[in-house]
């Protein structure tokens, strides 16, 4: 990691650090891993309740998160109050993530009368892409640049292998699950390198 | 030997504050300078002091008025809150434009 040039640069690099934890990967990948698994849940429980299900799933995911957070990365990594700037950027976050949520739904209401004539896989590759570019961009994080790109690719991938090697459900529970665990086992080991880099130590009478 | 405040005023670094000055207690101000407050574990990892030079370093700056500890807790945890305070931001300001000028003003 390259030194800070100014001040500017430090208040990214504290920034990154503080969000370095991979709890975020592994969030994103337990959310992915509903394309993978729902397809292949929806000839027994039907289209709604395959995807409805992943609710309480998500809510375990969090909980167990957020536990994970406060009682073992906080206490190594420490805890910090950003300033004016990055407060909001932050809500500005917050606002682009309603925008396209709005917009997803609105695709998909498109799509679904039939009013877009897109192969079925574009649609979501575009929202993939955007989707996490933004998010990159506003928490200033290079890697979801990456998940975007891989992202977008990953349905046009399982549209390949359905077509040329017979893979059941458009190839989702094969690429969404590569993905979904990739993502996630990246997730792991910077969680791994916290642990190992901060290690819990005595504040020496500090507090 | 008692650190000095400052340069002799005849000297070419005689704005200089001599607090700020000292590499570890200005990457401290530069960290707190940027963020709105961090605590002792956040300071440490970014800083890479020891524990005891941090609470040197700290205590001289929050003897100078620069920088604020707030002792709380969270549940039952210890947890500080360390910031930097309105005099500590304009002598960090000051610090800053003295050494800029300074350096601007080398010759070639």
């Amino acid at each position: 990691m390259t030194a800070p040039t100014s001040l500017k640069d430090l208040e990214r690099k504290i920034f990154r650090a503080s969000t370095q934890d991979g709890i975020i990967d592994i969030h994103i990948g337990c959310l992915l891993l509903m394309f993978s698994i729902a397809p292949l849940l929806s000839e027994t429980m039907g289209d709604f309740w395959s995807s409805a299900v992943f609710l309480p799933f998500w809510g375990l995911v969090y909980l167990g998160l957020r536990a994970l957070r406060k009682n073992h990365l906080q206490p190594r990594i420490g805890q910090i109050e950003f300033g004016a700037y990055r407060v909001k950027r932050l809500k500005h976050l917050n606002l682009v993530i309603l925008v396209f949520n709005l917009a997803a739904l609105g695709l998909g209401l498109l799509a679904f009368i039939g009013i877009l004539n897109l192969p079925g896989w574009l649609p979501l590759s575009i929202l993939l892409l955007i989707g996490f570019s933004l998010g990159g961009y506003m928490i200033e994080n290079p890697r979801f640049y990456l998940y975007g790109v891989f992202s977008a690719l990953t349905p046009f991938v399982g549209e390949y292998l359905y077509q040329n090697h017979g893979f059941s459900h458009h190839g989702w529970p094969v690429v969404f699950g590569v993905l979904a665990g990739g993502i996630i086992l990246w997730g792991l080991f910077l969680m791994l390198r916290v642990i190992q880099t901060y290690p819990l130590t005595d504040q020496a009478g500090l507090e | 030997m008692k650190e000095q405040q400052k340069f002799p005023d005849n000297q070419p670094l005689g704005e200089i504050d001599l607090i700020i000055h000292a590499p570890a207690r200005l990457t401290i101000l530069m960290i707190l300078y940027v963020v709105e407050s961090l605590d002792y574990v956040f300071l440490k990892n970014q800083t890479g002091l020891s524990w005891g030079n941090l609470a040197t370093h700290l205590g001289k700056l929050e003897a100078a008025g620069y920088v604020k500890v707030q002792k709380g807790y969270q549940g039952k945890k210890p947890q500080s809150k360390i910031q930097l305070t309105p005099q500590g931001r304009s002598a960090f300001q000051e610090y800053k434009n003295t050494i800029q000028q300074l350096l601007d003003d080398l010759p070639e």
